[in-house]
């Protein structure tokens, strides 16, 4: 068995995005309770959250955007230049908290506390980009990770893994051009899906040529294709890129039962994806990795979908 | 939607007494594909593609020094040799609509753009229709694609109704698309939605009557068989 840390904090609640709107703190209720309730919890140790220090924050977004977000939030607006990005007072903090969580999430890690982390935290990051908001994002959390990982512990290569069901386009434009962080995505095709980028042709910019991977996945395709995509796309190009340490944006959206999406994932499928990704962890990064929780919304299911993947991280499957 | 807003306007032109070899090399260095070629007034005489050039190059099956020397004398001539005359013209209040149709019936690459007088105002070039219909379809925009299939044949206002579940969803649109020859009677609708939150609309529609299709069981539906 694995030590896996588990970060949550109840103030990730106060971040409230308007009525009916998917991102909602139900969501993390809903993880929180079937960890309780399914005895995983307490074999996790807990890492408190703070809020992350500024000076990370910027490392990735411009101050300026920075500012705007605290600005919506203290003049009590109910979206952040687009009506997707629901927001409340509290927004700018839980944002930050969620930044923190994440860099106390590999601090853990670093320093030999744990073996790796689930950061249950929201809102969630990966379509944020350097200047702006975008599809219920605000701080890339992953990327901000990413960075930190780089300037605080001097780690060279950094793998980044993907498995939500839209494109991090935040994460893949914010790393373009940068051969010291590799970016892989499997999300679904997008001629379809939000956010209409992610094609196979957008593989990394300038001296980060070849440092991105994107593998659409067409809707209504399922397990084959994740399976396919996974070990074509994937596992080579991390075997040879061989990072030291592996960030994962785990989103539980492409679930064939979750509205969000025309991929049909199953349970099944998504233990895969977390037992390949968990070799790939053993075999590049001894074992460090840190997991952070973007999208997922049915709530009937995503919490299993979860708590099966912790399961992975923890070596309890 | 006129070609005004999508041609280009900073032209490179050339006389008709410019080399091919200086044609050549402008056109290469600046990745143009086309060259209109202009009298002293500024009047459109011609136009010289990348293609009207390597016609008049000569076969690299020649031996190298007949090539060679072959080559040399081509490139001395000028460009009002080889350029077409009395190209196609468009005006800059034609629309997008008349230059797609004019380059896919006539199969021309590039439309010169002249005022009434025939000076030369633009030039409209398949790329620049390409980047007006990204534009158009707003993909270039984050957002998702809904395909709605309805029975045209039974009920009318259809489109109404689906427009309007998407605006109490204060979605914003990018484009609809509508294929209108679908199944018997059946048309589908492709609206391009603006957003990353589409459970409730999805939820919407499908409790107002609508089937929402699996885009790839119609792929396979259509398909020829082998």
């Amino acid at each position: 068995m694995n030590r896996t840390g588990f970060v949550y904090d109840e103030r990730y609640l106060l971040h409230l995005t308007g009525g009916y709107h998917p991102e909602s703190p139900e969501r993390l209720k809903a993880i929180y309770k079937r960890l309780e309730d399914s005895g995983v919890l307490e074999k996790l140790t807990r890492i408190e959250a703070v809020k992350a220090n500024q000076r990370w924050i910027e490392a990735v977004h411009k101050i300026h955007y920075i500012m705007r977000f605290d600005e919506a939030c203290i003049s009590g607006l109910n979206e952040f230049e687009h009506p997707d990005n629901g927001i409340c007072r509290d927004s700018y903090d839980t944002a930050f908290l969620a930044v923190g969580g994440v860099l106390k999430a590999i601090d853990a890690v670093m320093k030999g506390e744990v073996d790796n982390v689930f950061c249950a935290v929201r809102p969630p990051g990966h379509h944020a980009e350097v200047d702006k908001p975008m599809g219920f994002c605000y701080f890339n959390n992953v990327a901000i990770g990413a960075r930190y990982l780089q300037k605080e512990y001097g780690i060279k290569r950094v793998g980044i893994i993907d498995f939500d069901v839209h494109h991090g386009n935040g994460t893949q434009h914010i790393f373009d051009c940068d051969p010291t962080v590799f970016y892989y995505s499997i999300h679904e095709h997008p001629s379809f899906a939000y956010p209409g980028t992610g094609r196979e042709f957008e593989a990394g910019l300038a001296e980060g040529e070849g440092y991105t991977v994107n593998s659409p996945v067409l809707p209504g395709r399922g397990d084959d294709e994740y399976k396919r995509l996974i070990m074509q796309d994937l596992v080579p190009a991390f075997k040879k890129f061989n990072p030291e340490f592996i960030l994962l944006s785990a989103g539980f959206d492409a679930h064939e039962s979750d509205m969000m999406s025309g991929t049909n994932l199953s349970t099944e499928g998504y233990d895969f994806i977390s037992e390949v990704i968990m070799n790939l962890v053993k075999r590049c990064t001894g074992g460090r990795v840190v997991s952070v929780l973007e999208g997922g919304y049915n709530l009937d299911i995503m919490p299993l979908l979860v708590e099966n993947h912790i399961r992975f991280l923890a070596d309890l499957k | 939607m006129f070609v005004s807003e999508r041609m280009a306007k900073n032209l490179i032109t050339a006389g008709p007494d410019m080399t091919i070899f200086e044609a050549k090399t402008i056109m290469a260095e600046k990745g143009f594909r086309h060259l209109p070629i202009v009298d002293s007034a500024g009047k459109l005489i011609g136009i010289v593609s990348d293609r009207d050039i390597r016609a008049a190059m000569p076969s690299t099956l020649m031996k190298k020094a007949d090539y060679e020397i072959t080559l040399a004398t081509i490139m001395n001539f000028p460009v009002g040799d080889i350029m077409t005359k009395n190209p196609l013209t468009i005006y800059a209040y034609y629309t997008i609509q008349d230059s797609l149709l004019m380059m896919q019936k006539k199969k021309v690459g590039a439309l010169p753009v002249i005022d009434q007088e025939g000076y030369l105002k633009g030039l409209l070039s398949v790329r620049d229709l390409l980047r007006s219909f990204v534009s158009v379809l707003n993909i270039d925009e984050p957002g998702c694609l809904l395909c709605i299939v309805v029975n045209a044949k039974e009920k009318t206002g259809q489109m109404k109704k689906i427009v309007d579940i998407i605006t109490e969803e204060k979605i914003a649109m990018g484009s609809v698309l509508v294929a209108r020859a679908w199944d018997n009677n059946k048309r589908a609708i492709f609206p391009y939605l603006l957003t990353n939150n589409i459970i409730n609309v999805k939820k919407k529609l499908i409790e107002n009557g609508f089937e929402l299709i699996d885009p790839m069981q119609w792929y396979l539906d259509h398909q020829q068989p082998q």
